[in-house]
């Protein structure tokens, strides 16, 4: 019987055929990377803007989204070790986490401030990347440190040097400010008693296109940065409104009401060629122009409630592209071309940031439950920010945003209201 | 010793034992011969199945609600006020008459301004906020999901292990993501330790290839079958990574 059972045993397969298998594997997580900026070396005359360099650098680092910046408290190495990779304790680095690892020693040079930026990957343990910054002050040291930094980890040039423009209103008193891009060191570019709305900046950056009553009605007036000098760019019918450049900066579109009937217009640069894009008896208005100046997108209410439309830069093939809400506004081609951001009110009643595919009509949402209002998205140059108004904490003001949402900073405490940003070019 | 007299009845016990038997062990037999089942595509993303809330189905026309709401955004750091630089005021033309903003699409009915629409849009808030859960008439009372979407099916313990480490910076441009790829080969000893890793293939990248190097260390790798130990710790597992 043990011999019968025993010759049943099972046959088990042979091995496999020994060639080397392979596995894909897709779809990582992004997060961001996480970087090492220790305080500063200077000398003894530069320790202050050795600091504000160093925080500013931080703050910067931090606003871009796509970078996490470890508390210095948590640093484990010598802060006097050199700046010499063979002198860097990098295993001190990665035990706290650091990818990357940015020393910097900031001097003073008669009125201009020197700073040395190094910057080390802490894995493989070797510098890769070197410069020598000559500016005026701290900020702008560290503004032009922030774009180098980016540029070697992202391949993108850095928005630190950019400008938003905004319209704050005083008492009488209506101003276009431009902020830095971090929120802070504000400059008033101009200044009037009349009605001013929708700044929006020429793509070289030598102009700023707003609208203002100085004339009586809505025009379409033109700011000159350098000197803070204004031009009357075009006024029809009974009100002209929100122009926006083309990406080639020749020409631009704008809405206006003629006869009662507001409509999408293009101009050449120069004032001449006016055309008319729209001509549905519904309004339609608040043009953006696609990257490649191809397409325009805008709001028409030609369905019955507003909604963002989508139409070539010839006025032809226009077409509905959001079907949810209705009330959809203020949109804004990304310089990615990728998203529309836009303004819309929910459900319950709550003015909140949206983005929608152009592509494929899918919406969506970058603010909730955040204040009442989250309202006239812009983007930054690169297309990966956004900058818009929100009251979330009170009074308005401008929230700096990755598109999905999940990193939002407010980056102004302005006491007056401000509002309708405008994101300026890269400079050139 | 069988008692006189007791019928002797032949013992068939036997015969059906080990027809038993054999017909277990071809069954066994058949069985492992075949595989262990269904041949799955290791480059193929798990599908994980999520039962849709039992509810009602949120409009299909309003706009979408996140799930995970947004974090909160840290304060602006404060801030020195510069010396302003007093700008003039621009020369006044004649003084306009003050005029409605650019024209906006007319408020649909029943949104007015009056004290019975500011009521019925104060009651319809109120009852969207009740409302804080949708679902699909369809779903199950223990549903978490609130719509059906895409599953994933279950992969390799391998590729799965190493997914849930698979995390890249976001420094990496958007360009760049649509081509870069590498291929490393692990040697994986019968415990499951990772005894060495090499780049067949580097993708061109640091940040991408130092980022795969840390997926890989920090990995539990289950220990392979006893059948396939040699393998792999002779000729290696190979790994495509992609984004």
């Amino acid at each position: 019987m043990n011999r019968l059972l025993a010759s049943l045993l099972l046959c088990l397969p042979a091995a496999a055929a020994a060639q080397r298998q392979y596995i894909d594997l897709g779809s990582p997580d992004f997060r961001p990377l996480a970087l090492a900026v220790p305080p500063f070396q200077t000398g003894a005359d530069a320790q202050a803007e050795a600091n504000e360099t160093a925080q500013t650098l931080r703050d910067d680092l931090a606003l871009t989204t796509v970078f996490e910046l470890l508390d210095p408290r948590s640093f484990l190495a010598d802060p006097r070790e050199g700046f010499a990779a063979s002198a860097i304790r990098f295993s001190r680095w990665a035990d706290v986490g650091a990818e990357g690892l940015v020393k910097a020693i900031v001097r003073r040079e008669g009125s201009l401030l020197t700073g040395e930026l190094h910057l080390y990957e802490v894995r493989a343990g070797r510098e890769v990347l070197y410069r020598i910054y000559k500016e005026k002050t701290p900020r702008a040291l560290a503004h032009r440190i922030a774009d180098d930094v980016v540029q070697y980890y992202t391949r993108e040039p850095g928005i630190f040097r950019t400008r938003i423009a905004v319209v704050r209103r005083g008492k009488g008193i209506r101003e276009i400010v431009a902020f830095d891009a971090d929120g802070k060191a504000s400059e008033v570019l101009y200044r009037d008693a009349a009605i001013l709305l929708l700044p929006h900046w020429r793509p070289d950056g030598g102009e700023i296109l707003f609208t203002s009553y100085r004339g009586g009605k809505p025009e379409i007036w033109a700011l000159r940065v350098s000197d803070g000098s204004t031009r009357l760019v075009v006024g029809i019918g009974e009100l002209s409104s929100g122009a926006v450049y083309s990406p080639d900066g020749r020409r631009i579109a704008f809405t206006a009401s003629v006869d009662g009937n507001s409509d999408i217009y293009v101009i050449n640069a120069d004032g001449s060629g006016l055309r008319r894009l729209t001509t549905d008896p519904a309004t339609d208005a608040s043009p953006t122009w696609s990257p490649d100046g191809r397409r325009i997108a805008f709001v028409s209410n030609r369905s019955g409630h507003p909604h963002i439309y989508v139409m070539n830069a010839d006025g032809t093939e226009q077409r509905r592209l959001t079907f949810q809400g209705n009330y959809n506004q203020t949109p804004r081609w990304s310089p990615r071309g990728d998203l529309i951001a836009f303004t819309a009110r929910d459900e319950r009643k709550v003015f909140d940031v949206f983005v929608v595919s152009p592509e494929t009509g899918k919406i969506s949402r970058v603010t909730q439950d955040q204040g009442m209002t989250n309202e006239e998205p812009s983007w930054a140059p690169n297309g990966r920010l956004l900058v818009f108004a929100s009251d979330r904490t009170g009074r308005p003001q401008l929230v700096v945003s990755n598109p999905t949402g999940d990193r939002q900073h407010v980056v102004t405490s302005e006491s007056a209201p401000i509002g309708s940003p405008a994101w300026g070019p890269l400079p050139q | 010793m069988r008692a006189v007299g007791e019928l002797h009845r032949p013992d068939r016990l036997w015969p059906v034992l080990l027809a038993s038997l054999a017909a277990h062990a071809a069954l066994v037999s058949l069985g492992v011969l075949r595989g262990s089942g269904p041949p799955i595509d290791l480059g193929q993303k798990p599908i994980v199945a999520k039962l849709v809330r039992l509810g009602e189905q949120r409009p299909e026309h309003w706009l979408p609600r996140r799930d995970v709401p947004p974090p909160e955004a840290p304060p602006a750091p404060a801030r020195v006020a510069a010396a302003p630089t007093p700008v003039p005021l621009a020369v006044p033309s004649p003084k306009p008459s003050p005029k409605a903003p650019p024209p906006r699409a007319p408020a649909p009915p029943g949104h007015g301004n009056d004290a019975l629409s500011r009521a019925i849009s104060k009651v319809r808030r109120d009852q969207a906020l009740a409302r804080e859960t949708w679902g699909d008439p369809t779903g199950s009372p223990e549903g978490t999901a609130t719509d059906a979407s895409e599953g994933d099916r279950y992969l390799a313990l391998v590729s799965e292990a190493l997914q849930a480490n698979y995390r890249l910076p976001a420094t990496i441009s958007d360009q760049e993501r649509m081509s870069l790829r590498a291929t490393v080969v692990l040697t994986i000893e019968p415990d499951g330790r990772v005894s060495s890793l090499r780049f067949e293939r580097r993708s061109g990248n640091d940040a991408f290839d130092q980022a795969l190097e840390r997926a890989v260390h920090q990995t539990r790798m289950p220990p392979p079958p006893p059948e396939l130990q040699q393998r792999y710790r002779t000729v290696g597992l190979g790994v495509n990574f992609h984004i």
